[in-house]
């Protein structure tokens, strides 16, 4: 996910009060409204003060200041280090030592060997394992231009942050926790952020802008990787990819200029996706049915008890949705996208009965879009788009910014990746960590001559260079930004690929929030992983 | 769920990408901003052109247009074949890291035939 709200960025500085937020406030403020340009450059802030080294940690101050500015470019000169602290985790019983290194490495142009950018990451790698066998994963948020700080400290990392979801009611700022479903007994967590975003930023004669495309940022992505499993001696580790979001638009491009560039694959997990922009109703004003979206309204409905009968549990709603939506929505929506013909009364009221929304919206928004889901299911309150199970009333401050879900972790999120590299990971840098960067305003969406990014096309053809490879699609059913139907939709045009595995749970965008779902998600990803190692 | 079991739930699949008609239905609704992004497009690509839904044959040329645009931009003197020297220039590692099961006649050179026939053997749809 990626916050991209005016009011909430002002609104995150207002809450915050951190100086490395008003830096990030400045960059953010001028994206999604189309202004663009590169945004001033803050005042550096002092450093911050580390630890003095110890037990093998080695703390790094970071000179260089980073700028997600469009324009923005690093001096050729820029080094590549990295902090380095050692912990201890207990992993299902078992205390094991691991190491967290945070600092940047220079992508590299494959065949001229020439600097692209300097990416920042964060590796969290278990000690005195064999690199040939040990797995290792990178995960990224997306928007494009998001900060990977969502995954980083909500998901499978080390350490999370205690958000209560879906309640707003959860002690702040959040607990930081050792994480009981961390990944990291299974595989090397690489969490990194893409250029323009974070602390990572192009280097000369590039400039961020350089690399905000699909197809730009995907190879930047790839030379990364290839960096970090090189000066790591990691290239013939097992590879994984976990993207959220915009991050399952890049993993299928990425998947599939790695395995053209020979850096074989072993699986992919796409977190919440969005793998063809041409499909989702949400995304553009395409007069396209919006029929994926219908079983979240329905697991949604049912969510606030609204859905009737109501359904006994969301899995086998699920299904009953998904072919409600074949069979009788999607017949009458063509009709109705056609000559702008309603259905009978009768299947509006079935519709009323799924949804709990009622017929008369359904006969003014017949196509009926997540916004106006949103705003209208519960009158005077506003839903979450994110997790719609989140819900704030109208006029509050959680409702202020179009997304309560969203708003309510933003500022938490925020504050605790400024104070966590400090002090966890004791790396020192006076730039803001740019939680979004402006990138989505001048990022070149052109992908395969399309004006928008269909990348089916590129995960079948990661396929056809690596039969092999694995793919876990995970959703949550009440999403209302990348729904999980429109995700099957979307992985059936591939046809019979018993390699594609579908997995969804009570939760938004974010499932991994959910205390109930994250340990369902992390038991499907091991199962995931296993067979991938086969 | 394998995607084979939505298949044989969605008798009405390729309904979903024909959905493309004129008119503004979008007009009727409450001036609801939520500027969130992920996913979203600015407000100038709103409107863009929908790319087809392709699947079958038509997703299958695709792929393969994607893997001759590789091949080609390796094969820089447009013979239509290309040396393991050629393939590792290119940073096609796909073709390089297997050229010997490639260039089953042994002449050092494959052409993208060639190449489609090793992915082929290894269970790629081609």
């Amino acid at each position: 996910m990626a916050l991209c709200s005016r009011k909430g960025i002002q609104n995150l500085f207002r809450t915050s009060g951190l100086v490395a937020i008003l830096a990030a406030a400045t960059l953010a403020l001028s994206s999604c409204g189309g202004g663009g340009g590169s945004a001033a450059a803050p005042a550096p802030a002092p450093p911050p003060t580390l630890p003095p080294p110890s037990n093998g940690n080695q703390p790094y101050s970071d000179p260089t200041i980073y700028s997600s500015a469009a324009a923005a470019s690093l001096a050729a000169t820029v080094v590549e280090a990295a902090a380095i602290t050692r912990h201890q985790i207990n992993l299902h019983g078992t205390i094991a030592d691991y190491t967290a290194t945070a600092g940047h490495l220079t992508a590299r142009e494959p065949t001229t060997g020439a600097q692209e950018a300097a990416f920042f990451y964060i590796a969290y790698t278990l000690d005195n394992q064999a690199a040939g066998t040990r797995p290792v994963t990178f995960f990224y948020n997306g928007g494009p231009g998001s900060a990977t700080v969502w995954l980083h400290l909500g998901s499978f990392g080390p350490k999370r942050l205690v958000t209560g979801d879906p309640s707003t009611s959860a002690p702040t700022p959040f607990a930081l926790v050792d994480n009981a479903e961390t990944l990291l007994d299974t595989s090397d967590l690489v969490f990194v952020d893409a250029i323009g975003a974070g602390l990572s930023q192009a280097i000369e004669p590039n400039t961020n802008q350089t690399f905000w495309g699909v197809d730009q940022d995907a190879r930047a992505f790839r030379d990364f990787i290839v960096r970090y499993l090189t000066v790591n001696n990691r290239l013939a580790s097992p590879k994984f990819l976990f993207g959220e979001s915009y991050g399952t638009t890049r993993s299928a491009v990425l998947a599939n200029v790695m395995e053209a560039a020979g850096i074989g694959l072993k699986g992919v997990v796409l977190q919440s996706s969005v793998l063809n922009y041409n499909s989702n109703c949400g995304v553009v004003n395409l007069v396209l049915s919006c029929a994926g979206y219908l079983p979240s309204y329905g697991e949604t409905g049912a969510y606030f008890n609204l859905a009737s009968p109501a359904p006994a549990d969301p899995v086998a709603y699920a299904q009953q949705l998904r072919d409600f939506t074949v069979n009788t929505y999607i017949p009458a929506d063509v009709i109705f996208l056609t000559n702008r013909v309603l259905p009978t009364t009768a299947v509006l009221s079935q519709l009323q009965g799924f949804t709990g929304i009622p017929v008369s919206l359904w006969q003014s928004n017949f196509n009926l879009t997540p916004g106006v889901f949103q705003a209208r299911l519960r009158p005077g309150f506003l839903i979450g788009r994110y997790d719609a199970r989140v819900i704030a009333p109208v006029g509050s401050a959680l409702a202020s910014e179009g997304d309560p879900s969203s708003t309510f972790i933003s500022a938490q999120f925020s504050s605790a990746i400024a104070s966590y590299l400090v002090n966890f990971l004791q790396y020192g840098n006076s730039s803001a960590y740019v939680l979004l960067g402006g990138a989505i305003n001048t990022w070149d969406f052109s992908h395969d001559g399309h004006t928008l990014p269909d990348t089916i096309p590129d995960l079948a053809a990661a396929f056809a260079q690596n039969p092999n490879l694995k793919v876990l699609a995970v959703n949550g059913y009440h999403d209302l930004a990348t729904p999980f139907f429109q995700t099957e939709v979307d992985l059936a045009r591939l046809g019979s690929m018993p390699n594609i595995n579908v997995r969804n749970y009570a939760g938004g965008h974010m499932t991994y929030l959910d205390d109930i779902s994250r340990p369902l998600e992390r038991a499907d990803l091991q199962v995931f992983y296993q067979n991938a190692l086969q | 769920m394998t995607t084979e079991a939505i298949v044989k739930k969605l008798p009405v699949l390729v309904l979903l990408a024909a959905l493309s008609v004129g008119g503004a239905l979008h007009a009727a609704e409450p001036a609801l901003q939520t500027p969130m992004c992920d996913p979203c497009v600015p407000p100038a690509l709103r409107n863009a052109t929908p790319a087809p839904q392709t699947e079958g044959a038509a997703l299958q040329a695709q792929v393969e247009r994607k893997l001759r645009q590789n091949f080609d931009a390796a094969d820089v003197q447009r013979t239509g074949a290309i040396t393991l020297q050629q393939a590792k220039a290119a940073g096609l590692g796909v073709v390089a890291n297997n050229f010997d099961r490639i260039d089953t006649a042994g002449t050092g050179r494959v052409t993208f035939d060639d190449v489609k026939r090793y992915l082929r053997s290894r269970g790629a749809k081609l």
